[in-house]
């Protein structure tokens, strides 16, 4: 089999993670064609962040203690390796790229980029010589992307010729690779990074781009859950699921994928498996066009996951002017975007009278400024209501889809629980339908609909 | 119009006489009038920013020297920094195509792309296996890419492909696409005499190359129908997707000429049939009937399209030649010059 596997943070965390990381390379190695495709040391791609901005805004003594961090972070683990010679010159290049900064004290997104990219450059370094294999940037891989430094979008056409054309060749070649997550290049060859979803984007357009077998992504957990296991106890481990499922999950948690890193594996149909570094034996959760068997959370399973989202509030604008006049949404929303608010979720009743959203705690204030504003402006008589302290809790599945009573069974088994519902949605893909609650009722919600829909293990 | 052009052979030269001879034509159809500001072969360049002189170029080629060796303007630059470092309005590649090393002229093509030139192409190679990272290099940069004379040079079936997909579905296409097979195959039809000597004729006639695989197993012929696949694909809407590697490519190589007597006594003609239809596409040697357009003699290219409202539509042509291999450049050169662009 041909399988592209992508090590997270957490793996590669020190050098007896490496060390073990590569073990797990090799293993698999001696049964298939593999491409390994690295993220940068735990918390290391904050470090840089922290670090760039510190010289943008002059700090030279946060500058100094924090490239003193970097450095000694990785050379302690590059020479328990052995692999200091090709660290060295990478944090050598850093510290002048970061004292460039420091002098001009202006940072770019196109510096952001040249910077944050050395963590994902030393990570691959490293594992790369601990394997006896060629390091190997996602610029050298073929990844071409927009000038849209820190959330660069690949040119997909170009990037799949490009990888096959130079990823092929080394498939059955003596000496493993290994390849940065997250990192790219314009087409002039400038480093570029991909934004959210990051190494997981990487290694799943490499699977499209090589017609992969899989896609292994190990993180530190088995795979995904049915339920968040500090809330549900006997929550199971989900074995399979559909695409689509886990493009709606992927918006509730660290440990799915981002939707944007599915794309590619969706649309080249290459299955994505989630497994842990820590039990390499285990097979995770697969993702792929298929259910999978059935059991609890299975194929049978009309609702496979009640994931929940915390720290959001509820605004909702109200007034009389709104009913029947086309715009209103438009304006609400325009003005939100100006301010870059993202909305997790949107209710309105036929009767126009007002819309729900439900957004992060930290952008609250930032929307409110901007919905009074903008209305304001306007002279439009209306209210903007702030409801603190929500969240949202979930349930998704691909099997809700035409299946009736699914509403009926999911408040029923809240109501029992004694909690109040405050809003609700559905998109009428009907693959998920999601509820806003307390915060203080968020976890004995998604226990009562894990309960109702039986997916205890 | 400031033009690059890439490869001075029998293409390259054509076209530098037509830009000479019809200067005026073309300037009052582009606007301004076009000057050559770089020129490359396989041995180097000549760059003039201010245009060359077309006369000088043609009379080094005549006297076998290569452009380097032009006093003042020759260097040794390659046509990879002579796209990227030469300010230009379009780059033109003609260098020829090389299906197992397509990199030179896809670099050539992406770098005009990346440094803001629009891009003809009669190169077919790297078309024939990057098309879609091609388009959407295109369209990214907001530039013209056009490459009409890959695949019948003056005769226009490209065009004809990306039209008829608009207003109707193209459930067929079959196709004459090389030349030179077609001069052989009617030879040994018309004179019956078998391949090798056939091909000897077409060699000395200078329709053949002396590597002549390129044309006889398929090759070329093959790289023709990925183009106008993915042609007809983009121009109704959907997404290129025919790669070179899909295409089951046979040729005419030591066809028996027993073979072409036996369809000759059942009134068919023996020829190298290139098909897209809902079985996929391929290349082979297929008889058709001798009444068929597609029965056509000597060099003459020719391609049916079968739509699915409006029957069958033929286009029969030279496909290949330096003046016609030109035109289709001039052509396209109006083309992405004037706004008919890729997005």
């Amino acid at each position: 089999m041909r399988i592209i596997m992508k090590f997270g943070g957490t793996s590669v965390a020190d050098a007896d993670r490496i060390r073990h990381v590569v073990s797990i390379i090799k293993a698999e190695r001696a049964r298939h064609q593999v491409v390994p495709v690295v993220s940068a040391l735990d918390g290391v791609t904050e470090m840089l962040l922290d670090v760039a901005d510190a010289a943008a805004k002059g700090d030279e003594l946060a500058v100094e203690t924090l490239l003193t961090q970097i450095r000694d972070k990785h050379l302690a683990c590059a020479y328990a390796l052995g692999a200091h010679d090709q660290v060295r010159p990478l944090i050598e290049r850093l510290e002048t790229l970061v004292h460039g900064v420091l002098a001009l004290e202006e940072l770019t997104p196109r510096s952001t980029d040249a910077i944050v990219a050395f963590g994902e450059r030393l990570s691959c370094a490293m594992v790369a010589h601990t394997l006896g294999g060629v390091a190997m940037d996602g610029r050298e891989a073929g990844i071409v992307t927009d000038d849209h430094f820190t959330e660069a979008d690949p040119l997909m056409d170009l990037s799949m010729f490009q990888v096959r054309e130079a990823l092929t060749p080394l498939l059955d070649g003596n000496k493993p690779m290994v390849v940065t997550g997250f990192v790219a290049a314009n087409q002039h060859g400038v480093t570029s990074t991909l934004g959210r979803g990051g190494s997981d984007y990487t290694a799943t357009i490499l699977g499209a781009a090589l017609k992969a077998d899989e896609i292994w992504i190990y993180s530190d957990v088995d795979g995904l859950m049915s339920a968040d296991p500090r809330i549900v106890s006997a929550a199971c481990l989900l074995s399979h699921l559909t695409f689509a499922e886990a493009v709606e999950m992927g918006k509730f948690g660290a440990k799915s994928m981002h939707p944007r890193a599915l794309e590619p594996a969706a649309a080249h149909r290459v299955p994505v498996r989630m497994r842990s570094t820590f039990k390499p034996d285990h097979p995770g959760t697969l993702i792929s066009e298929s259910s999978g068997p059935a059991g609890p959370g299975g194929a049978g399973s009309v609702v496979r996951s009640v994931p929940m989202l915390k720290n959001l509030v509820m605004l909702t604008i109200g007034g009389a002017s709104m009913v029947g006049r086309p715009g209103s949404a438009a304006e609400i929303f325009g003005a939100l975007a100006t301010q870059r608010v993202n909305v997790h979720m949107i209710c309105q009743s036929v009767s126009e009278a007002g819309i729900s959203l439900v957004i992060n705690q930290n952008q609250a204030d930032k929307a409110r400024a901007a919905l009074d504003g903008a209305l304001r402006s306007r002279h439009l008589e209306r209210t903007v209501e702030l409801v603190g302290g929500v969240c949202v809790v979930a349930a998704v599945g691909a099997g809700m889809k035409g299946t009736p009573g699914v509403a009926a069974k999911i408040f029923s088994a809240i109501a029992n629980a004694k909690v109040n519902v405050i809003a609700i949605a559905q998109g009428s893909s009907e693959l998920s339908i999601s509820i806003v609650v307390r915060a203080e009722d968020g976890p004995k919600a998604v226990a009562a609909i894990h309960d109702a829909f039986a997916l205890s293990a | 119009m400031r033009i690059v052009l890439l490869g001075f052979g029998t293409v390259g030269q054509a076209l530098a006489r037509m830009l000479r001879e019809q200067r005026e034509t073309l300037a009052a159809r582009l606007g301004t009038p076009p000057r050559l500001v770089a020129v490359t072969d396989s041995r180097g360049s000549a760059i003039d920013p201010h245009g060359l002189n077309e006369a000088a170029l043609l009379a080094a080629k005549a006297e076998g020297r290569g452009l380097a060796s032009l006093p003042g303007i020759g260097g040794s630059a390659s046509s990879l920094r002579v796209v990227l470092s030469t300010p230009a309005d379009v780059v033109v590649e003609t260098t020829p195509s090389n299906l197992a090393m397509p990199r030179p002229a896809l670099d050539h093509l992406l770098g005009a792309m990346r440094t803001g030139k629009h891009v003809v192409s009669v190169n077919k190679a790297p078309l024939a296996v990057a098309m879609p990272a091609l388009l959407e290099a295109a369209r990214h940069n907001r530039i013209g890419l056009a490459y009409s004379g890959t695949v019948g040079a003056a005769t226009p079936f490209l065009h004809a492909a990306g039209r008829l997909a608009v207003g109707d579905r193209i459930v067929k296409v079959r196709a004459i696409l090389n030349g030179t097979t077609n001069f052989i195959l009617h030879r040994m039809f018309e004179t019956d005499e078998p391949f090798n000597a056939a091909l000897a004729e077409a060699v000395r006639l200078g329709y053949a190359e002396t590597d002549p695989s390129n044309d006889i197993d398929g090759i070329d012929t093959a790289m023709k129908l990925v183009i106008m696949a993915n042609h007809a694909a983009r121009s109704s809407g959907r997404p290129a997707g025919v790669a070179y590697r899909d295409v089951r490519v046979g040729g005419i190589r030591g066809l028996a000429i027993q073979r072409v007597r036996e369809a000759k006594a059942a009134g068919k003609a023996i020829k190298l049939i290139a098909t897209i239809d809902e079985a996929g596409v391929r290349v082979g040697p297929e008889e058709v009937d001798v009444t068929s357009p597609l029965n056509t003699p000597r060099n003459v290219n020719a391609c049916t399209f079968s739509m699915a409202q409006a029957g069958e539509v033929t286009l029969v042509g030279r496909g290949a030649g330096g003046a016609e291999t030109a035109t289709a450049i001039v052509r396209d050169i109006i083309e992405v010059t004037t706004g008919a662009r890729v997005s």
